[in-house]
């Protein structure tokens, strides 16, 4: 009898509630801009050098860009991404092997300096955002296409004068 | 003393080698877990192994594992170094048998400091 009741008075299941619930949430409403640019001062204070700053202002169109990224998949699902041109690519290559760099860099060392400072930019954003999370290997190339605006945060800075962005993107599409 | 520095980005093996080696320790570089047990395997057993988490071939979650899965390097200290910052990875690595953790990025400093509280920096080392 009481199970009856209870039947008759529930609200009829549409599942509207479970699709609310497990929609993944939206990056505007997990991280901002302020938290990716600490997190990118930090990891260049500690890798590219200890006088090393990024500035938050926007620069020139990057010419002739060169980006490495890291994956997210977790609640939320993307990419952190870090764009840059490859002269600057090349000197941050030099920053991070220090006096290690040889005086002519193989292209497999800038992208693997590019894509470390992915990959250490990327735990960090992966460790403020609701888990648990798995972070993928680093990635060097074109930059995958962000998703919409509600589901990226980017900053825009100067290193060195040069221009530089980092990106927390959701998948184009998406 | 031995240091083995085990990541999948030679950038980051130069950085942690070289703060290794300023402090005095002989150090040797291994691409990624599989590599890091070639060298143990090979007998060049290290006072401390340096880990990255994310790493192809094998991870270091798997190196940990492996290493504590033979007593003959029980001696061996593992320091994981890496970007894998939540606080149950940290925990699952020091439950398979990592004793330290450092978050990427770290500074020498940061390094050293946990050197002398494992009690591995080498004589001479300045703290």
């Amino acid at each position: 009898m009481y199970q009856e009741q209870w039947l008759f008075s529930a609200p009829a299941d549409t599942g509207e509630r479970r699709r609310r619930s497990d929609a993944a949430p939206l990056l505007a409403e997990l991280l901002d801009e302020a938290t990716v640019q600490g997190i990118a001062d930090e990891a260049w204070l500690a890798l590219v050098g200890e006088a090393e700053v990024l500035v938050p202002l926007p620069g020139e169109p990057v010419t002739d860009p060169i980006s490495s990224w890291v994956e997210i998949v977790g609640p939320w699902n993307g990419a952190v991404v870090l764009t840059c041109d490859r002269t600057t690519a090349e000197e941050l290559a030099r920053c991070l092997l220090r006096e290690h760099a040889p005086d002519v860099l193989d292209p497999e060392d800038v992208d693997d300096a590019l894509g470390e400072l992915a990959n250490v930019i990327g735990g960090n954003v992966k460790a403020v955002l609701p888990g648990p999370s798995v972070l993928g290997l680093p990635a060097v190339g074109a930059a995958p296409a962000p998703g919409g605006p509600t589901d990226t945060c980017r900053i825009d800075v100067l290193w060195r004068g040069r221009p530089l962005t980092v990106s927390v993107q959701g998948p184009a599409g998406a | 003393m031995r240091a083995l520095v085990i990541d999948d980005s030679r950038a980051m093996r130069r950085i942690v080698s070289g703060i290794l080696e300023g402090f005095g320790y002989e150090v040797r570089q291994a691409g990624h877990g599989r590599e890091g047990l070639d060298v143990l395997e090979q007998g060049w057993v290290p006072d401390l192994a340096c880990v990255d988490w994310n790493m192809p071939v094998m991870d270091g979650l798997q190196f940990v594992s492996a290493v504590r899965a033979n007593p003959a390097w029980r001696q061996v200290t593992i320091m994981m170094v890496t970007s894998e910052s939540e606080h149950t990875q940290i925990v699952r690595a020091l439950a398979a048998g990592a004793h330290e953790y450092v978050i990427k990025p770290f500074t020498a400093d940061a390094i050293r400091d946990k050197l002398a509280l494992l009690g591995l920096l080498p004589e001479g080392a300045s703290l």
